[in-house]
Order: structure tokens, then C-alpha cells, then sequence
């Protein structure tokens, strides 16, 4: 469903990713964990045609990003870490507004607009202009935009960020949801415990290069050491916890 | 289904009307004040426009002739404004505005998301122009009684004279951002700038105005008018815009140059479109990575804090000052227009012949040093409003570093106010004496100047930082702090003192003028008076410096309670 190939990221002399290559299956929610700077947000973010690729191919649904940018795009809902949303719009017009920018429009509008304000509990705030809203509700607000259009596969940037404990289970609930239904997930996160917990498979980049890919138990298997926490996992793939520097210092 | 382009524009209008209907404190009176400059200023250039065209009228075919260079010569002097100011928006709507990250993600053809953005950009680059321009329009039609076709003609060419010039910038933009090695984009915007106030002053001193206020070519203004012709001039659409309007004043019609002008804005919105489609995305690709940041250590004014006999807070907030300041380009980028538009007032004041008018030319050079006084005080007030007015605002999210640290308000607010008035003092005592240098102003008005300049610096530099502290917008882009009901409360506050400066401080000047224009001395009644006027000035001065900065801290000292 979302498949990408070789893909590099090069600024200037910098590459930022470097021949990275995923497939997200139908109904699979896919951990994309690194270190910060690893190049997570930088391929993701060309994954929603955001930025263009200095190489390599992203296929959504079928539909090669390059040349058909709007039929990937339909088929793809997009939760970037610091999204953009109209603050002097009311979420009832901001997700109106999204609808439009995907099709949806006429009568549909209303009623899906109404099913995922509930869904994401902020019908309450249909009429309230944005700017009043606390970041875990502009969070909802941004998940609740990138559903509306029943998208076939989700790329999610740091999504648990910001949500209290309430709004975390939403999330994961909806995603679990999604995932029945057979949307693919593509989930970029920081929290290991989330990874641990939801996704069928994980994928773990350094340094612009993915260094595992594969179920937690296989990711633990090629670290070394098959019943650690992924938290162990992860630190001894990507470079070590840094603790004994820490207590020289401190 | 698809919706037409239209469409993506439904945020900004929903996001106007909903700006409408929920006002906030303030709003009405922004409006208030805008809209009355607005008609003010809309109100002026219609009377001078009218009266303009009624006199030319007077010349039978003279005047025709003059009439239309004079239209062909407003629609010239608007195409490279519109021009320029089609780079900075295109810069803006094309490549930075946040809401491109929604759009570029959403499957929004490129055809359709170019129309949204070019109408967009049309409309904020042309739009003070069709301000400035409209009343003007409507004057020489009233003037000439024209028929209301001339109004529907007037309309029918503005439209397309204002999208050449914008494609024209929105083309020099993309180009220029997909073929810029250093990628940030607001050095791009420098150098815009740069080259526009280069231009400003190139164009002035090639026009040469002031040989207009030679009294042995006043008769000659058609030299002047036919010096701006050039083999090119019909080749411009300012020149298609002067003959379709000219056309349409004596009742008929041009379709020449208006098929011209509507044939030549089509072409050029088709080819942007065409070259938008293939470079905006490695444009917009390129405009938001974020490469290694280019960073000037800017020791020297490490260098400068630790000469400076301050405590270590004191220092530490200055250098962090200075550096944020000289290191955002697009902040101190806005100081060049303002400094372009001083030069232009120092030249055209050097460039005036006064010599020619002797008798008169004593009191005008004496009189100027009070209007030099006004200006340099609005040139503060301006200043101030941008970029000292929001220097608390300016410490957005990171101002709980200063309120968890042990650091007192005040003197977080006094270093705020040592780092404006600094650069303050330094520019307009710059200014003001070089002003009154050039005119040959007497000593003694010299002196009031120069001193009154520091007095006034010190009041409205305190002011700003004053009601900046009392009203401040935190996170806010500086601009819109300028813009909001603290930094329109300063403007009105500042204007007020100025005037009343110049009225304290040029009521004792005048008297000492013209005793000695009429050659009486000064009775010590009339001195003592003189010094009381003074002393007021220094007071007034005094009293908002302090009463401003003592209201400023106090507000932010309730703000930690």
C-alpha cells in the first residue's frame, strides 16, 4: 500500500536519507523509529510529496507519486509533527474545508464532517474558532482532517505528542480500527511502548539508513538478545544509552 | 468532485469574516484609525488629482497632451512597484506561507493550487497600488466629465496592468529560488530590497525633480515629461494603460492597446503556469529544507558588551539582543526602505535651489529645522513602533527563561530599553544634524535641534518599551505586534507628543527667527518665556521617558503574580 524504494534525500553534501526502502501491507501498522536527525520526518514528509526525492520512488495505493501526484495523494492521509492548520477557522470549517480539498463535497460533507468531530470527541468545538483550542485537541483536530477522507493508507509523524493519557487511547484505538479495516500505517514515533504495542512490524533508521526492519520479536533477535524491552533494542542498535558519559558529568 | 480554484481561497475569507465577527480589544479602534488615514489619504489625491486635471484642462490641446503623459507616466511609475512587490509576495504565497504545507499535501492539481496562489499574490501585491490609483482615476474622469464607459475602461485596464507586472515578479521568483545555491529564501528578499532602494534612489536622482523648482524651466515642463519617453516607452504596458484610459476620457475607445494589455497578461499567466507547473515543487523542495543555517559569530559585539561597564545580566540580555536582531535578516532588512525614503528627503531638500528665492530662502532654511525636528520624530515614532515597541513580545515562549531566572523586571525593561535607544540616538542625531548641515541652518537652531532629538529619542524609545511591556503579544510575528491595539495606542500617543514638542520647541525658535530676521533683540521677558518652553520640552521629555518605563515594569511585574 505505501511502498518506497531507494529513496535519498541529499542537501547539498548532506544526505539526509539514503536508499531507504519500506512496504506498509494493508491492515499493518508499521513502526518508524530512530534517534532525532536519523531522517524519519525527511522521508516521511516525501512520502506526502512534501519534499522532492534527489532519488528513488514512492508508490501509494498503486499510484507512483511522480507521476500521478493527485491520485497518491486521494489515496493517502498525512499527520505531519508540526501541522499547519487555519486558526481563525472554527473546526467545522477547517474540516469542511479539508473535505473540499480531497472531493468531498455537497451534502457527504456535513454528515462525515459531524462523524469524525465525534469520533474524535470535539463536537463539541464544531463552532469554536481553532485558536482556542489546546494542542492535544489541535491534534485530534489534524487526525480527525487526515480520516476524513477515508484514506487508504496514513503516514503519522510523532502522533502520541502532546495527548493525555485520554487522547493517547483514542488514537490507538482508531489506528487499531483503521488497521482492521485494512488501511496501511506508516508511524513515526519516539515512544518505544507505543511501537511495543501496536505495530505489526518496525522498521529502525540511522543516520538516513534503515538498520532493521521486521516484527519486534525479529528486530530483538538481530539486536542480540530476544527478551529485552524494545527500549534496550533500540539503544543498542542506534549507538548505546550514553550513561557512563552522563555520570562523569553530572 | 473537484473544486475550481476558487475554492482553496475559502480560508482566507472565512478566516476574514470570522476576524469580523469576533472582534477583540482594540479592533474598532484600529479600524477606525486606518480607515480615516485611509480616507484622508483617498480624499487628497482625489482634490489634487481633480484640481491637476481641471488646470490642464485650461490648456485646450496642451493640456491634452500633458494629460496623457501624465497618465502614461502614473501607470509607469506604478509598474515597477508592482513589479517588485510581485517578488516579495510570490517569495510569500508561493514558497513560505505555512497553509503550502496542508496544500502541497493534499492531491490538489498543480494548475488549480498556481491559480489560487497567483490571484492571491496579485491581489496582495497590487493592491495598495489600485488604493493609490483609484481615486486618482475617478478625479480625472470627474474632471473631464466623462461618460461612465471611461469607469468601466478604467476598470477593463487596471486589471491586466496589474497582473503583467506581478507575473513579471512571480516569474523572477521562481527562477531565482530554483537557481540560488544558498537556499534561504529571506536572502532573497535582501537582495530584492536592497535593489529596490538602490532604484529608488537611481530613478530619483535620473529624474532629476528638482529642476521643476528651477523658475527658468517652469515653463518647460514638456522637456521634462518627453525626457521620461524613451524608444521603449510604447513598448510598455504603462504606456497601453495611459492611451486605453486616454482613449476612453475623450469618449472612445482604444482597442489596440487594450487587446495589448489583456492579450500580453493572458500570455504571461500562461507561461508562469506553464513554468510553475514544472519548477514550483523543486522550488517549494528547496525553499523549506533546512540546510546548515549560515551563522556569523558576531564576536565583535561580545566584544563591545564586555567593554561596556554592565552587570552580567545586563550584558548577557544585550548580547542576546543584538545578536537575535542582526541575525534575522528579514527583521533589520525592513530598516532599508525607511533609510532609502530618509535619503530621498535629505537629497531632495539638498538638490532644492533656495538661493533662487532670496528672500525668502533664510527663514525656509530655518523653518526647516523644525520640520527636520517632526521628521526625525516620526522617523522614531516608526522605528520605534517596529522594533522597539515589540521588543518584550519579542521574548515569545522563551520568556519564561528571564521570569524563572533571578532577574528583576526591571531591569530585564531598562536593558530593553538601553539596547533601542542606543542605535536611536546614534541615527537621528545623525540625521537631524546632517539635515540642518545641508540647509545651512543658523548655530543656534542647530543646537535646539540636536538637543530636542535626544530628548525626543529618550521619551518615545521609553514610550515604546513602556506600552510594549503593558500590551504585550507573545509568539506574535513582529509585525502584527506593531499592528496591534498597544502599537497603535504608541503610534497615537507619539504623534501626539511630537506635536506638541513642536510646538514647545518651536514656538521659542520662531521668536528667536525672526528677531532676527526684523533685526530686534530679544526682550528678557520674551527669553524668559523662551526657556520656559524649553524647559516644558525637557520636562514633558522627561516625565514619559520615566512615567512610560516605570508602568511598563509594573505591568510585568503583575504579570508573575
Amino acid at each position: 500500500m505505501i511502498a518506497i524504494e531507494e529513496l535519498v534525500k541529499q542537501y547539498g553534501g548532506f544526505t539526509a536519507v539514503d536508499g531507504v526502502s519500506l512496504d506498509v501491507k494493508p491492515g499493518e501498522i508499521h513502526g518508524f523509529l530512530g534517534p532525532n536527525g536519523a531522517g524519519k520526518t525527511t522521508t516521511l514528509r516525501m512520502i506526502a510529496g512534501l519534499l522532492q526525492p534527489t532519488s528513488g520512488r514512492v508508490v501509494v495505493n498503486g499510484h507512483d507519486l511522480a507521476r500521478e501526484p493527485e491520485a497518491a495523494k486521494t489515496s493517502l492521509g498525512f499527520i505531519p509533527d508540526r501541522p499547519f492548520i487555519y486558526e481563525k477557522l472554527t473546526a467545522g470549517e477547517f474540516l469542511t474545508f479539508h473535505g473540499g480539498l480531497y472531493g468531498i463535497d455537497g451534502d457527504g460533507i456535513s454528515d462525515r464532517v459531524h462523524e469524525m468531530l465525534d469520533l474524535f470527541e470535539l463536537r463539541r468545538w464544531e463552532n469554536e474558532l481553532i485558536e482556542s483550542f489546546s494542542h492535544g485537541m489541535k491534534q485530534r483536530l489534524v487526525m480527525s482532517a487526515a480520516f476524513l477522507h477515508r484514506p487508504r493508507a496514513v503516514c503519522v509523524d510523532e502522533p502520541m505528542v502532546g495527548l493525555d493519557p485520554r487522547g493517547a487511547r483514542l488514537i490507538k484505538d482508531v489506528f487499531r480500527r483503521m488497521s482492521e479495516r485494512g488501511v496501511a500505517i506508516l508511524m513515526s514515533t519516539h515512544t518505544l511502548e507505543v511501537a511495543q504495542e501496536m505495530c505489526h512490524r518496525v522498521s529502525i533508521i540511522l543516520r538516513g539508513r534503515i538498520i532493521a526492519t521486521g516484527t519486534v520479536d525479529e528486530v530483538r533477535r538481530m539486536a542480540g538478545d530476544g527478551d529485552d524491552e524494545l527500549t534496550s533494542v533500540f539503544l543498542r542498535l542506534t549507538g548505546g544509552s550514553g550513561l557512563q558519559e552522563i555520570d562523569e558529568i553530572v | 468532485m473537484t473544486q475550481a480554484f476558487p475554492f482553496l481561497l475559502l480560508p482566507h475569507l472565512w478566516s476574514s469574516r470570522n476576524r469580523a465577527r469576533r472582534r477583540k480589544k482594540g479592533d474598532v479602534l484600529r479600524a477606525s484609525i486606518f480607515g480615516s488615514v485611509g480616507v484622508v489619504v483617498c480624499g487628497a489625491l482625489f482634490a489634487g488629482a481633480y484640481w491637476l486635471t481641471t488646470k490642464l484642462a485650461g490648456y485646450e490641446e496642451f493640456g491634452d497632451y500633458l494629460l496623457r503623459l501624465g497618465l502614461s507616466w502614473l501607470f509607469l511609475t506604478f509598474l515597477a512597484f508592482l513589479a517588485f512587490s510581485g517578488v516579495v509576495t510570490a517569495l510569500s504565497t508561493f514558497f513560505l506561507a505555512d497553509d503550502l504545507r496542508l496544500l502541497m499535501g493534499a492531491p490538489v492539481s498543480a494548475g488549480r493550487l498556481f491559480m489560487a496562489r497567483f490571484t492571491r499574490t496579485v491581489g496582495q501585491a497590487s493592491w495598495m497600488v489600485i488604493f493609490f490609483m483609484a481615486p486618482i482615476l475617478v478625479a480625472v474622469g470627474v474632471a473631464s466629465c466623462a461618460q461612465p464607459g471611461f469607469y468601466l475602461t478604467a476598470a477593463l485596464a487596471v486589471v491586466p496592468f496589474v497582473v503583467i507586472p506581478v507575473a513579471i515578479g512571480a516569474g523572477m521568483t521562481l527562477l531565482l529560488v530554483n537557481v540560488l545555491p544558498a537556499r534561504r529564501a529571506r536572502d532573497l528578499l535582501m537582495l530584492t530590497s536592497l535593489l529596490f532602494a538602490a532604484a529608488i534612489v537611481l530613478t530619483l536622482r535620473f529624474i532629476q525633480p528638482e529642476r521643476l523648482m528651477r523658475v527658468e524651466n517652469l515653463p518647460d515642463v514638456t522637456d521634462f515629461f518627453a525626457t521620461l519617453q524613451s524608444p521603449i516607452t510604447p513598448l510598455l504596458p504603462s504606456f497601453w494603460a495611459g492611451e486605453v484610459l486616454f482613449a476612453g476620457l475623450q469618449g472612445g475607445s482604444d482597442l489596440l492597446h487594450g487587446a495589448a494589455l489583456w492579450t500580453t497578461a493572458l500570455a504571461f499567466t500562461v507561461v508562469l503556469a506553464a513554468a510553475d507547473r514544472r519548477w514550483h515543487f523543486a522550488g517549494y523542495s528547496r525553499s523549506q529544507e533546512s540546510p546548515k543555517a549560515r551563522v556569523t559569530s558576531l564576536r565583535i559585539v561580545d566584544a563591545v558588551a564586555h567593554a561596556l561597564p554592565l552587570s552580567t545580566v545586563r550584558r548577557q540580555l544585550l548580547v542576546k539582543d543584538v545578536k537575535v536582531f542582526l541575525r534575522d535578516v528579514s527583521q533589520w532588512l525592513q530598516l532599508l526602505p525607511l533609510f532609502a525614503l530618509v535619503l530621498l528627503y535629505l537629497y531632495n531638500f539638498r538638490a532644492l535651489d533656495l538661493e533662487r528665492i532670496p528672500y525668502m530662502s533664510g527663514v525656509i532654511k530655518n523653518v526647516y529645522a523644525l520640520v527636520n525636528l517632526g521628521m526625525a520624530g516620526f522617523v522614531v515614532a516608526t522605528v520605534a513602533v517596529r522594533f522597539v515597541f515589540p521588543a518584550v513580545s519579542a521574548e515569545g515562549s522563551a520568556f519564561w527563561l528571564v521570569r524563572t531566572s533571578p532577574v528583576s523586571m526591571r531591569d530585564f525593561l531598562w536593558s530593553k530599553f538601553w539596547t533601542g535607544l542606543v542605535p536611536m540616538v546614534l541615527f537621528t542625531e545623525i540625521l537631524t544634524i546632517s539635515a540642518n548641515e545641508f540647509m545651512g541652518v543658523a548655530p543656534f537652531l542647530k543646537v535646539v535641534a540636536a538637543v530636542a532629538v535626544i530628548f525626543m529619542t529618550f521619551a518615545m524609545v521609553g514610550l515604546a518599551v513602556g506600552l510594549g511591556a503593558r500590551y504585550p503579544r507573545f509568539g506574535a510575528d513582529p509585525n502584527q505586534v506593531a499592528g496591534s491595539y498597544g502599537g497603535v495606542a504608541f503610534m497615537i500617543m507619539a504623534v501626539l507628543y511630537i506635536l506638541v514638542m513642536i510646538v514647545l520647541v518651536g514656538w521659542p525658535s520662531a521668536m528667536w527667527l525672526f528677531s532676527r530676521v526684523r533685526s530686534y533683540p530679544l526682550s528678557a521677558s520674551r527669553e524668559a518665556m523662551m526657556a520656559v518652553s524649553f524647559l516644558l520640552a525637557a520636562g514633558l521629555s522627561v516625565a514619559t521617558w520615566l512615567v512610560s518605563m516605570r508602568s511598563g515594569v509594573r505591568a510585568l511585574d503583575e504579570m508573575n503574580r
